[in-house]
């Protein structure tokens, strides 16, 4: 029998410490009467191997162990569905403030790039931390709850003050899927487009257009533009282009009703070159002086805070958008997943 | 194992679960040891493991179900069970609650199939 005080000794060490002597007795007797039945209906002794045909029914003892413990959850089914929405919105918010951190408050008070990207790199391990900790605080709750009933308050406040009326509206097919447009809506867009193209294309020779009165200033200013304002202009007018034809074609298409997402998140990423363009321009010279002889002692010391300033400025418009397009881009691979979850 | 497989295995546990509970405490209404209970078990039909059955005696025993001693049976001490007085009223409650379902799945079987489909009324 010292095969079985080998068992029954693998199974005291995961036993519950209060409980192991009669756990442990019980299952010997249990399990010596079962060998003496067997043994009984052989009229011989058991084998080695039949004694290990026995234990290896029995289970593994960590497993025989267990079945002794309490059900045991870090969160429980109750508690977890809670956890879970706290979780989502937890993360949103460490997500959305990370990135405001990152993109306008870092700029602010740093100002350089390279401390804008730490900002971003950070994000992970914070999002991380946050989904420990909010583990951590529901786990232990869960554990007080299991462990000291009477102490801690039972959940079912949602379901006790819960009001079917205070359910919010339904939402409309048209919201989930964007607004769906008239023809002569679709085709006021598309002329109201080539206007806004031809003022664009009008600015360069008359800058009053954009400028107003203020055309003054720009005459009889020190500054001058640099020459990625060019660049940056190519890139609107051939967005403008691009935008005015795919209306077109969808107007030719008969698909006016429903802007299509993906293509409204690829003009949304067209959209983005311009702002590189100018992000990216050489020295993050986005304005210089006329005449640098003459006019460096007067304007010359404010020109790099000028610079830095548009630099900044541009920084944040793309922070902004590449968070809308990310946004964008989270709800249209969601709505993918629902529509193949649904078709199958 | 396959999908099909894994899902009836974990609904034939989950069926089980509360059956075996019944059985148990409607067992034990006469005083029983943990393997004399599970050979009685086994001879009226209803096999379980070793592994199960002791830890349930214990959970019931936890939850006021049952009453136990330890006494000595042919030269071993033995924990012997018995329904408590708690026992045999929730056992009570238990069986009519068993006998209801069973009675109402054995209506929801025996009905003609055309009752079950979605569209019946229409036709």
């Amino acid at each position: 029998m010292e095969l079985l005080d080998r068992y029954l000794q693998a199974v005291r060490k995961y036993l519950p410490l209060r409980r192991q002597d009669d756990i442990i007795a019980e299952l010997r007797a249990n399990m010596e009467s079962q060998i003496e039945d067997r043994e009984s209906e052989l009229d011989r002794p058991l084998t080695q191997g039949e004694l290990d045909d026995f234990l290896r029914k029995m289970g593994h003892p960590m497993v025989v162990a267990s079945r002794y413990q309490p059900q045991q959850y870090l969160i429980g089914p109750t508690m977890f569905p809670m956890y879970l929405y706290v979780l989502r919105l937890s993360l949103l918010w460490a997500f959305i403030v990370c990135m405001v951190i990152a993109a306008v408050v870092t700029p602010l008070t740093e100002g350089t790039g390279n401390a804008v990207v730490a900002a971003v790199f950070r994000t992970p391990a914070i999002l991380i931390q946050t989904a420990a900790w909010i583990t951590l605080v529901f786990a232990a709750f869960e554990f007080a709850r299991t462990r000291y009933p009477n102490l801690c308050p039972q959940i079912e406040g949602l379901n006790k003050n819960w009001n079917p009326s205070t359910l919010p509206p339904l939402e409309k097919d048209s919201l989930r899927h964007g607004k769906s447009r008239s023809f002569p809506q679709a085709v006021a867009e598309i002329i109201f487009s080539a206007l806004f193209l031809g003022w664009l294309l009008l600015i360069p020779h008359y800058p009053f257009l954009l400028l107003g009165p203020g055309v003054v200033l720009l005459k009889t200013s020190p500054y001058q533009l640099a020459p990625v304002w060019w660049t940056f202009f190519g890139w609107m007018v051939a967005l403008g282009i691009m935008q005015i034809v795919a209306k077109c074609i969808d107007l030719a298409r008969g698909a006016w009703e429903r802007p299509s997402t993906i293509q409204h998140i690829a003009f949304k990423v067209v959209g983005l070159i311009p702002t590189l363009v100018l992000l990216a321009a050489p020295g993050h010279i986005y304005v210089s002086l006329k005449d640098s002889a003459i006019d460096h002692a007067q304007a010359g010391k404010n020109l790099a805070e000028v610079n830095n300033a548009i630099h900044l400025g541009f920084s944040v418009i793309c922070a902004i958008v590449v968070l809308q397009l990310a946004f964008d881009i989270g709800k249209l691979v969601t709505e993918a997943y629902r529509k193949r979850e649904s078709a199958q | 194992m396959t999908v099909a497989e894994n899902t009836f295995e974990n609904l034939r546990l989950e069926l089980r679960r509360g059956c075996l509970t019944l059985a148990v405490l409607a067992q034990l209404k006469q005083e029983h040891y943990g393997y004399t209970l599970r050979k009685e078990l086994a001879e009226r039909g209803l096999e379980i493991d070793e592994s199960t059955l002791y830890p349930l005696l214990r959970r019931l025993e936890t939850q006021g179900l049952l009453a136990s001693q330890w006494r000595e049976e042919d030269k071993r001490n033995k924990r012997f069970y018995r329904l408590s007085s708690d026992g045999e009223q929730i056992l009570d409650r238990l069986l009519d609650e068993w006998n209801n379902i069973n009675a109402s799945v054995s209506r929801i079987l025996e009905s003609p199939n055309t009752e079950n489909e979605p569209n019946a009324e229409a036709k």
